[in-house]
């Protein structure tokens, strides 16, 4: 049964990909996402019912998926190799000959490390990212249905390029699933390398100049970090002869042994998570159509970053190398934040906000302790679905408005209420409490306080500032959604027409992940509770028990509130305050020689200080300071 | 049940103590003027007046934001009197700050929303301070439950001297005082017209005010903190922190945010930090 | 309980919106100074704020013309009820010296509804907050009337 869900798992998604190839037509393609949404859903739950467990599918256990992996080992590089021969990108080559060299030695030139004790070993980690992958993955996907077919109306493309699309997006499910239950460092390896391609082929979908350079950058960084994962893992197996990721997270393993290996890996595990200073990739992945954005460069590829590092993390408890990769994490999560402060473009924010909070994610790596990891699963889950959501109104909105750019996106409560409400409630969700993404901040705070090292300090405060930053960010962006100078009866009280794009399969979408990011935060404490390996505490211990008072507080608040805003709709609004100058229509005063002016504002973003080039600079060089101090540290 | 009976009285409590401070505030303020000033009890009478007023709103989120901002601060009151976690209280009445501002976006008239505007940048220079101040206080007593910091033998200020001028800084901008008074000025002085409270009007603004009043209690209780060891020496600290506020809003004129931003805050951020890590090495 | 120390509050907390129509300042200093430590007006709760949303009363100096006459329409239209006005100075209640000009209109009342007209040139501060009283004293009534 288990090995069912498992095959199902990974391979559904690349037999329905193959089929939207196949069958280029939009109502099988409709269906067949909607038929991978229920298998993947259920096979999920099936498995997170049977969690913890161990198996041995024939799938990832047999020799064959071995052979596999190793021959991937060169088949990715060489197919990087011939994409950057064929764009003329040195880097992209070089990168693809430096892995092709690490396979040749790792395969011809050691010899063959012994294979993994459980193909599939399913803990809480394992399963928090199946599900995040398989619950977030297909809504996403359902999403991008109606939006790639307006994607095409707008670009007027005359043949459809959707099948294509569906294909890799859905195969990268699988492949996150794959590297999710993966034990095996090989097979761990193989699917990196795939989610490298796909993400490369989706970047570049569009085809105009900006998403073929932005798609290469994407793959040459990538690929280095490919050379770390690799170069790690040959160390490993040189040493040890051991490929089992679970027993190179022990940390009986690595007592006065040089923890280099657990660098490299490390560095890899950064690059992917787009930390600091390789954050340059991500932001140019955001001329890829909203879904890519959405599913990959938020909920899940980015997270197979964080997922090795909270693998690893046992083994840092307490090391000089957890403690420069608390730092490096802290550091990324402020600058990070400072640097979405200063942009206006708003899928820029959004990608800026993830690196900072996969920053925080790491931080809690670094510490490795049992309640940090518990922090950072929780963060991990919470961020994926509330960021995708934000991505997916974010993407409605472009949509709907033309623009990206968050001055132009004010006013559109009127056009397109369900995602500008869900945009201002997702952004909200990212910081207050009782909602999850604060819940799993908090945690991260207290479990980096409990840490005795005075270093701490300094990831502590970086924290702290870092954590106002992004306060101002989401509340600013919250405001401006809502704010708009369309302030006036809410849809539907006054026959104001929404936008005709309101589909069900995009409000549907949208409406889930909310409701997610709402119910995940009110399970916090026991999702909390579930990670932690068996205490004498419970779920509800410290202030894990306070959550549970303050979302009855909110619900109360969420009333009064509701009953005054439909009291207040109801009836006329005031004049703006304009200094007692008469106003002829909304935003516009009757100024100086009687002449009609119109009102306009913009938010302050403070470019003096959070300017991106300036910023850029600054952190990355900081940022890459500590990684090279964390590199250096573990050669001793 | 002690819990509970101790978040009653916070909830209830802390306006009250919100409103006396304020009405503290202007007698004092005015016998330094060479006045008589108002009745103690002024705060509560305005309250109370603009409870019964009757005006439109400016947008129709702002009944929503008050209430919500309302809710937080009585909440964070609640749960700081219980000895919850200090962390956690912290972000409650963060979360009531950011109600404040949302309503403010969601008004009509520009005052209102360049004082939106500015109140994130005093959230920004104000929160990463307070939040360190708190994590020396949970270091100091060993534990970030408020009620471990208030088990602690002795002042705990001598052990956190360097926390002292950052919780000033906090102070006087929790309270709207001059030097930091950007985004409203406190009662009767003004900047931008009235600044993020501009739109709110009628019974809004007296349930902000309340909230105000809460959040006031809130911050002078964690200043009150630094010298835990009986009720009495508690009201005393609040009330020279009160004075101490009042006096160097009185003697002095309002910054601009670029230096509130680019000075005061990190030389506040550093101090703390600073005895942040001599406490880790100590 | 509550009910009457809301009744009793009404009145204790007069906000007032000072606005110069066309004044010469004359009524305007003697206003101001009512705030200053020999007058002292927040002894009876009474603030000067800027914003109209917050004001209960519109105390008004100097004459009225056709452009100021639109901004002072909109002030006391965005004032909260129950709001009362106080037209300061022989200007305010009626034009004054300058009632014969032509882009006067004359006096606030031609505008707006007065509840009390302040005579003088300048008025004199406590004149002002006798004003103040007996608006309040008609507030009162207003009040009770409205039981």
């Amino acid at each position: 049964m288990i090995e069912v869900c498992i095959g199902l798992l990974v391979l559904w998604p690349l037999a329905a990909g193959l089929a939207c190839l196949g069958l280029r037509s939009a109502g099988p393609r409709t269906g067949l996402v909607l038929a991978t949404a229920a298998v993947l859903a259920a096979s999920a739950l099936v498995l997170a019912a049977q969690a913890p467990l161990t198996a041995n599918p024939e799938l990832l256990a047999s020799a064959t998926a071995l052979h596999l992996a190793r021959a991937a080992a060169f088949l990715f590089p060489a197919v990087f190799l011939f994409l950057g021969l064929r764009a003329r990108h040195t880097l992209v080559s070089t990168v693809a000959l430096a892995q092709l060299a690490l396979a040749a030695y790792g395969e011809f030139g050691l010899p063959a490390a012994a294979a993994a004790q459980n193909a599939v070993v399913c803990d809480g980690l394992a399963l928090a990212l199946v599900l995040v992958v398989s619950l977030v993955g297909p809504l996403v996907c359902l999403f991008a249905l109606p939006y790639m077919r307006h994607h095409e109306e707008h670009l007027r493309l005359t043949s459809s390029r959707q099948p294509q699309f569906f294909l890799i997006l859905l195969a990268f499910l699988g492949c996150m699933n794959g590297l999710a239950l993966a034990s095996d460092l090989r097979l761990f390896a193989a699917f990196f390398e795939a989610t490298t391609l796909c993400s490369f082929l989706l970047i570049g979908h569009d085809r105009t100049e900006e998403a073929r350079q932005s798609a290469l950058r994407a793959l040459w960084l990538n690929s280095l970090g490919s050379v770390f994962l690799h170069a790690g893992c040959l160390l490993i197996q040189q040493r040890f002869g051991l490929a089992d990721l679970h027993l190179i997270a022990s940390p009986g393993l690595w007592t006065g042994i040089s923890p280099l290996p657990l660098a490299l890996l490390l560095i890899a595990c950064c690059i992917k998570a787009a930390q600091l200073p390789f954050q340059g990739w991500l932001i140019g992945a955001m001329v890829a159509p909203t879904p890519v954005s959405a599913l990959l460069h938020s909920s899940t590829m980015v997270k197979a970053g964080v997922f090795l590092a909270l693998r690893l993390a046992p083994a840092l408890e307490d090391t000089a190398t957890g403690r420069l990769l608390a730092l490096a994490g802290a550091l990324t999560f402020l600058g990070a934040s400072a640097l979405a402060l200063g942009q206006s473009n708003a899928k820029k924010i959004l990608a800026y906000s993830t690196a900072a909070n996969l920053g925080l994610i790491m931080a809690c790596a670094g510490v490795g302790t049992p309640q940090a990891i518990a922090a950072g699963i929780v963060l991990l889950v919470l961020h994926a679905v509330t960021k995708g959501l934000l991505f997916l109104c974010v993407g409605d909105l472009e949509q709907a408005s033309g623009s990206r750019d968050l001055e132009d996106l004010r006013g559109m409560l009127t056009q397109t209420p369900v995602s500008a409400l869900a945009a201002s409630a997702g952004a909200l969700a990212m910081i207050l409490p009782p909602l999850g993404m604060l819940v799993g901040k908090w945690a991260a705070l207290e479990a980096l306080g409990t840490n005795p090292a005075p270093v701490m300090v300094l990831a502590l405060v970086l924290l702290a500032v870092g954590s106002a930053l992004g306060v101002v960010c989401w509340v600013r962006f919250s405001g401006t959604i809502l704010g708009g100078r369309a302030v006036g009866p809410l849809v539907g009280t006054h026959g104001v027409q929404p936008s005709a794009q309101a589909s069900s399969l995009s409000t549907g979408p949208i409406l889930a992940l909310l409701a997610g990011a709402v119910g995940l935060g009110l399970a916090a404490p026991w999702l909390n509770a579930l990670l932690l390996p068996p205490w004498p505490g419970h779920a509800l211990s410290g202030g894990w028990g306070l959550l549970p008072p303050l979302f009855l507080i909110a619900m109360l608040g969420w009333v009064l509130g509701l009953k005054a805003l439909s009291r207040q709709s109801a009836g006329p609004l005031a004049a703006p305050y304009l200094g007692g100058l008469p106003s002829r229509g909304p935003g516009t005063y009757v100024g100086p020689l009687g002449r009609n002016r119109t009102l306009t504002e913009g938010n302050e973003y403070a470019l003096e200080l959070f300017g991106e080039p300036g910023l850029t600079r600054v952190a990355g060089v900081l940022a890459g300071v500590l990684l090279l101090a964390l590199l250096a540290g573990a050669l001793s | 049940m002690k819990t509970l009976a101790l978040a009653l009285a916070g909830l209830v409590l802390a306006p009250l103590f919100g409103g006396l401070a304020a009405g503290l505030d202007r007698v004092l303020t005015a016998r330094l003027q060479s006045r008589l000033g108002p009745p103690l009890l002024q705060p509560f009478h305005d309250a109370a007046k603009l409870w019964s007023k009757v005006i439109s709103p400016a947008s129709p989120w702002q009944g929503l934001f008050v209430r919500w901002a309302l809710t937080a601060a009585l909440a964070s009151a609640a749960l700081f009197a219980s000895g919850a976690d200090l962390l956690l209280c912290f972000f409650v009445q963060a979360a009531g700050a950011s109600f404040v501002a949302l309503g403010a976006f969601c008004g009509s008239s520009p005052y209102g929303r360049l004082g939106a505007q500015r109140e994130l940048f005093q959230m920004l220079a104000y929160e990463p301070v307070l939040l360190v101040a708190l994590l020396c206080l949970a270091k100091a007593a060993g534990g970030f439950e408020a009620s471990a910091v208030l088990a602690v033998n002795g002042p705990l200020l001598f052990k956190l001297p360097l926390v002292a001028p950052g919780l000033i800084f906090v102070v006087l901008v929790k309270l709207r005082k001059s030097p930091f008074d950007l985004a409203a000025s406190q009662h009767m002085h003004q900047e931008l017209v009235r600044g993020v409270y501009t739109d709110y009007a009628g019974r809004d603004l007296a349930l902000i005010k309340i909230a105000h009043w809460a959040d006031v209690a809130v911050v002078l209780w964690i200043c009150a903190l630094f010298w835990a060891t009986g009720p009495v020496q508690m009201l005393l600290a609040g009330l020279v922190t009160l004075l101490l506020a009042l006096l160097i809003d009185n003697i002095s004129a309002r910054l601009t945010w670029r230096v509130m931003l680019k000075v005061v805050a990190p030389a506040a951020l550093a101090l703390a930090s600073a005895n942040l890590f001599w406490l880790y090495l100590g | 309980m509550f009910g009457a120390f809301l009744k009793k509050s009404q009145l204790r907390s007069p906000w007032l919106l000072h606005f110069d129509c066309g004044s010469c300042n004359g009524c305007d200093i003697e206003t101001l100074a009512c705030l200053t430590p020999v007058y002292d007006v927040e002894r009876f709760g009474i603030i000067n704020v800027g914003n109209p949303r917050h004001a209960d009363l519109l105390v008004v100096t100097g004459t009225v013309n056709p452009r100021n006459a639109v901004v002072l329409k909109n002030l006391f239209d965005q004032m909260p009820t129950p709001r009362l006005v106080i037209a300061i100075g022989a200007c305010g209640c009626s034009g004054g010296v300058f009632r014969e000009a032509p882009n006067v209109l004359g006096g606030v009342d031609k505008v707006i509804p007065v509840d009390v007209y302040v005579p003088g040139c300048p008025a004199r501060p406590e004149a002002i907050m006798d004003a103040v009283v007996a608006g309040l004293a008609k507030l009162k009534g207003i009040l009770e009337a409205d039981q």
